[in-house]
């Protein structure tokens, strides 16, 4: 059998190879002094990368951050709800047309009963002019006071 | 603050769905440093992972009720800070597009790379090769070799297929052991 691929290698390292190409490799490995250094250096590596200094935050970013989380909930709620009653508009304003058609109904049908005033009472015209003097108070319809 | 760092991460997650702040809290207190950790190296700037690192906690805690079970929690956290980081580093002309074709030559690493990894001075040098490499492998090595993701997880931080991971982590080993002195 021929070297590996260096993928295969990087896969056998990580348990990634199918069950009877890990066979395959795994014999090879043991007959190959080359492909033995490749994957000491593959092991070598990830120990040392997991070696080397983690940084950290160093402070409790969870603390820092309550202030804000709780504004970004409190909006979210605000929003929900002013989602929830915008939903109820609609229904709101069918409800008051339709109260207001079923009103103006009930004016037409009891139009028969409304009172209208007495026909000597309706004037077509006044007989003073506008910006005119009243000649006689009766003629004018005045209040009593002024008569 | 309530101490609830008695509760599982599912309980946790399930809780802060419902809007408790508290318990949002302590899964930024678990995450944090592996967040941060990763951003850092990922940027190569203290000050932009400290940054990041919060707005990764702020845009998971706005996304979080849209968050399902079907995706680990983990990688969805290491999905949005990756994402950050890249528009970040996209803005600031900070990536290296490379052409990373899966099958090209790999350099050979038969020459005893394991007597170069052996002090403190060794390990500076290594930090320092793995952040020169350019960052489509600087963060499949961060999240394979550091956070010890699986090739699953990656795939879906990353958003690859298995086979462009498995590959792509083998070319990003090959080239941190050909980067780093010997």
């Amino acid at each position: 059998m021929h070297c590996p691929p260096f993928d295969d290698l990087s896969a056998y390292v990580d348990h990634m190879l199918k069950p009877r190409a890990r066979e395959r490799l795994h014999a090879h490995v043991e007959d190959c002094p080359d492909c033995q250094r490749q994957l000491q250096a593959l092991h070598t590596l990830r120990s040392r990368l997991q070696e080397m200094p983690s940084p950290e935050l160093g402070f409790d970013l969870g603390a820092r951050l309550q202030d804000q989380l709780r504004a970004a909930s409190d909006r979210k709620r605000q929003w929900r709800l002013g989602w929830a009653w915008s939903g109820w508009l609609p229904a709101g304003l069918a409800a008051a047309a339709m109260a207001s058609g079923v009103w103006l109904g009930g004016l037409l049908v009891a139009g028969s009963t409304v009172s209208l005033p007495r026909a000597t009472m309706v004037r077509v015209f006044d007989p003073v002019p506008p910006g005119g003097l009243c000649a006689a108070a009766e003629l004018c319809n005045l209040p009593k006071g002024m008569r | 603050m309530r101490n609830l760092s008695h509760l599982d991460e599912s309980e946790c997650i399930s809780r802060a769905q419902r809007g408790d702040v508290s318990a949002f809290s302590e899964l930024v207190s678990r995450f944090q440093d592996r967040i941060h950790r990763f951003l850092v190296r990922l940027t190569r700037s203290q000050d932009d992972a400290r940054d990041l690192t919060q707005e990764t906690f702020l845009r998971a805690f706005q996304s979080l009720p849209r968050w399902t079970p079907d995706a680990r929690f983990t990688t969805w956290l290491f999905r949005i800070a990756r994402n950050l980081a890249f528009d970040l580093l996209r803005r600031h002309k900070r990536v290296e597009f490379v052409a990373l074709e899966e099958h090209a030559t790999i350099v050979d690493t038969a020459q005893g790379p394991d007597d170069v990894l052996q002090t403190a001075q060794r390990l500076r040098l290594l930090e320092a090769a793995l952040l020169r490499l350019p960052s489509e492998h600087r963060e499949i090595l961060l999240l394979r070799e550091i956070e010890d993701m699986t090739y699953d997880d990656i795939a879906d931080v990353l958003g690859l297929n298995l086979g462009t991971v498995k590959s792509r982590i083998a070319r990003a080993r090959s080239a941190l052991i050909g980067a780093t002195p010997r």
